[in-house]
Parts: C-alpha cells; structure tokens; sequence
C-alpha cells in the first residue's frame, strides 16, 4: 500500500484549535484543567490527553511582530525511535498506510518510548500506558480521514498519498519539512519560514546514545557473549584445563 | 597433617553466592528489554512487568553483595606486582598445556584484572539504573546515556562472567572448592597461588 502522511500547511493554520478539540472527540479525550498563561497556547505541551496541538510562537516586537502556528503531534517517522526501542513486539507498531500506531494491552509501562523518540512526542496515561497521536488509525483503516484533519477549515491539516502531498506542496513553491528525515516523516509539514522559526530540529535524528545501544552494543553484545562461549569450549578442547597433576607429553592444541 | 588450606571464609561464600543469584535474576529479567528474542523470559517472572520490578530487587541486592566482596578483597585485588606483568604477558599460561605457573597471591592477575573490573562495571550500571530506574524522572539526554551505558556494562559483564565461570570449574579443577566449601588442596595453591601458600603456610 502506498505510505499515507498529514501534509501540514501552516501558512493556511489560523490557530483555531478545531483540531484539539475534534482530536478530543474522536479519541474520547478529557479535557485538561489549565491556567491561563498570557497565551492562547493552551495547555503548553502534549499531555497523556492531548494527541495534538497548536504550538503559538511569537517572535518580535511591533511591527517586526510575528505569530506562527506550528501544530505539535506525533509526526509518524518511517525509522521510528519508538518502536526501535520498544521492548515488546507490537505494542508501538507501523500500520499498513505507514502510520505509528500502539496497542496499550502490549505496553510493558518501561517509558522506553518516551527517550527513543527524536520529538518528545509519547505521553503515560494514569494506567501508566503508552498515548500519542496515531493519525486515527482506526478511522484511517476504515477509509476516513484523521479526526483533526476532518475538523480543519483552512485545510491546513491534509491527509492521503504521502508522494501527492509533496508534490503539491512543492508545486506551490513550499519548503517542505520531513520529506527525508528518519526514513520520511509520515506528518510533514509546509512551513511559512525556516525550521528554526517554528522551534524545530534542521535534522531530526534517532538519539545518538540510542542508535548505540540498538544498532551497536546490541548486536555486538549477542555475538560477544556467544564468542566467549565459543572461546572457553574451544579452550578446554585443545590446551585443555589446569590439571592439578600437569604430568604432559604434548603442549595441547595437537 | 591436612591436604587442604582455608581459601575463603562463610561471609566471603555467603556473599559471593547471593551476588551470583541475583546475577541470574537480573540477567532472566533484564533480558526482556535488551532484545525481543527474550522477550519471553518475563514468563518466568509472572509477566513483564513484575519481571521489572524483580531487575529492581535484583539491581539492589547485587549492588550491596558486588560492592561487600570487593571492599573484602580489595587489599589483595589492588596491588599489581612484577609477577603479575609476566603473568599478563604469557596470558596467565592458559594458550599452552602444562607450562610453569608464574607465582601469584591470592588471586593471579587475572582475578584481580576481574574484581576490579566487577566493581567499576557495578557501579556504572547501579548509576545508570538509578537514573532508569523511572525513565521519565530525570533529563531525556542523561536517560538516553544511562540505557546505553546500562545496555554496554551488561554485555561486557556477560562475557566477563562467562570467562569467570569458566575459568573457576572446569577450566581450572579445584578452585570452584574454595567458593563452595571454603577449602582448597594444597596442591591447587601450590600451583595456582604459589606465593599466597608460602605466606599461609608460614615458610
């Protein structure tokens, strides 16, 4: 199947906040009880009951003054720290359209998750269970678009065939953020500026202390403990034990 | 007069065993989240999660057991003499049958090169599964660290250990007595720890 991905446009974005609350909707979510900040921006970062929203970044004073929207959600990475440091085999898995998706009745509760991801994206709920954004993969499956993208008026959240959407946004002169990043980000975005202006990484990358302990130490420790093995059965085989009684003809190893 | 000489005593065996049992308790229950493929050893635990909670219990009785047999030994695994070069330089004698064993104390280099080991790898791995011991307390960055660090000190102990079980029976008759029953023959010390018998046996 081919790989479906949310285009995410923020020049279209008016902070409306449809997709919080349509996200809330579909996932049964409660609300959050907040303080008010002196923002819009509410509640400040993703929380176990928010899959997704819209990050207020305000830059500049006067007539130099800039309001940015970036909408913050788990942005679906094709090589995604998260399932690589899962320790439990389907509990945070790619669905068929390319999605990352969890089943919480595998979460083991180790927050391996929460460290593995490059964003800072999973959240525990109070079953101390995995949570984040999974694109509604059930409405996905199911032929519907996401919640959020649904509920968008401006149609600055988009979903469907993940190469169209690039290719729309680049026939409109868009600097498209995530195209190759960690394998393709399966929620990319169109931004109005560079990545800095919207708080995000010129390179998102899997942890480097997690690509060692994954892809280096991991294997390496498997071969090494089974080379020791090796090694000491080899040993006794040919120069043999210290016998207490060391009377030999031979030097071993003939 | 008897062929054996007292090698270790009841605390050192007490303490060693109970290090070695929580080993394995933290080896079986920790391997569930070094790699999938063991997954099911939490089975043997009652599930993953309790799984965890026995690598905590684990985590902390080996800690106190790993850092008392250190601390009984450290006046004898700390000092390196010249013997010990030679020994390190013709690899303990172990790549030829029957050589001349180099004197040793107590313990050869090797032995020594591996309590010092243990406890360096012991502390980094008590320091690093503090820091995961809930993964979300402290800063992302330093969790990071710690779950690679506590993956690389586990394996190096792995391979370490498994060079130390070998080395200890069947490698070497007569030494697992010592750790089992306290007594060693007389002959093994004169083999193995020829300077450490001369001073026990008062010549």
């Amino acid at each position: 199947m081919a790989r479906k991905a949310f285009m995410i446009d923020t020049s279209r974005c008016t902070a409306c906040r449809g997709c919080q609350v349509a996200c809330k909707q579909w996932n049964k979510l409660p609300a959050d009880a907040e303080v008010n900040r002196g923002s819009y921006e509410n509640p400040p970062q993703l929380t176990p009951h928010l899959y997704n929203k819209i990050e207020f970044i305000e830059k500049g004073e006067g007539k130099d003054f800039t309001w940015r929207f970036l909408n913050q959600r788990c942005l679906q990475c094709g090589d995604a720290g998260c399932i690589k440091v899962c320790p439990s085999a389907g509990a945070l898995f790619h669905t068929e359209e390319g999605l990352v998706g969890y089943d919480q009745d595998k979460c083991i509760s180790c927050n391996y998750c929460v460290n593995g991801c490059p964003f800072d994206v999973p959240r525990y709920d109070a079953n101390n269970k995995v949570t984040k954004c999974h694109g509604c993969m059930d409405r996905v499956a199911n032929g519907l678009q996401p919640a959020c993208v649904k509920a968008c008026p401006t149609a600055s959240l988009q979903f469907g065939d993940r190469d169209k959407l690039i290719a729309a946004a680049k026939a409109s002169g868009k600097q498209v953020y995530g195209e190759t990043a960690l394998s393709g980000l399966g929620a990319m975005y169109a931004l109005d500026g560079s990545p800095q202006d919207y708080n995000l990484a010129e390179n998102p990358s899997i942890p480097q202390s997690i690509f060692l302990w994954k892809d280096v130490i991991k294997p390496l420790g498997i071969l090494g403990f089974w080379g020791a093995v090796g090694a000491a059965m080899l040993h006794y085989v040919t120069v043999g034990p210290k016998q207490l009684e060391d009377d030999f003809e031979d030097k071993g190893g003939e | 007069m008897s062929n054996y000489v007292k090698r270790f005593s009841a605390f050192d065996r007490v303490v060693h065993w109970v290090l070695a049992v929580a080993f394995f308790v933290l080896v079986f229950s920790g391997l569930g989240l070094f790699a999938h493929t063991f997954f099911g050893y939490f089975d043997f635990f009652g599930g993953p999660e309790q799984g965890i909670l026995a690598h905590k219990i684990a985590g902390i009785a080996f800690l106190i057991t790993s850092v008392l047999l250190f601390l009984a030994h450290a006046k004898e695994t700390c000092r390196f003499d010249g013997d010990d070069a030679k020994w390190f330089g013709a690899f303990g004698g172990y790549l030829k049958r029957g050589g001349k064993e180099i004197p040793q104390g107590k313990f050869n280099a090797g032995q020594k090169l591996f309590a010092l080991f243990s406890f360096v790898a012991t502390i980094a791995l008590g320091l690093t599964g503090w820091v995961i011991w809930d993964p979300t307390a402290m800063e992302r960055g330093l969790t990071q660290m710690s779950l690679m660090l506590h993956g690389l000190f586990f394996i190096l102990f792995m391979m370490g250990a498994v060079v130390h079980i070998y080395l200890a029976t069947i490698g070497n008759p007569g030494t697992a007595d010592g750790m089992l029953w306290g007594y060693v023959k007389k002959v093994w010390a004169k083999k193995h720890a020829s300077k450490w018998y001369k001073e026990v046996i008062g010549e």
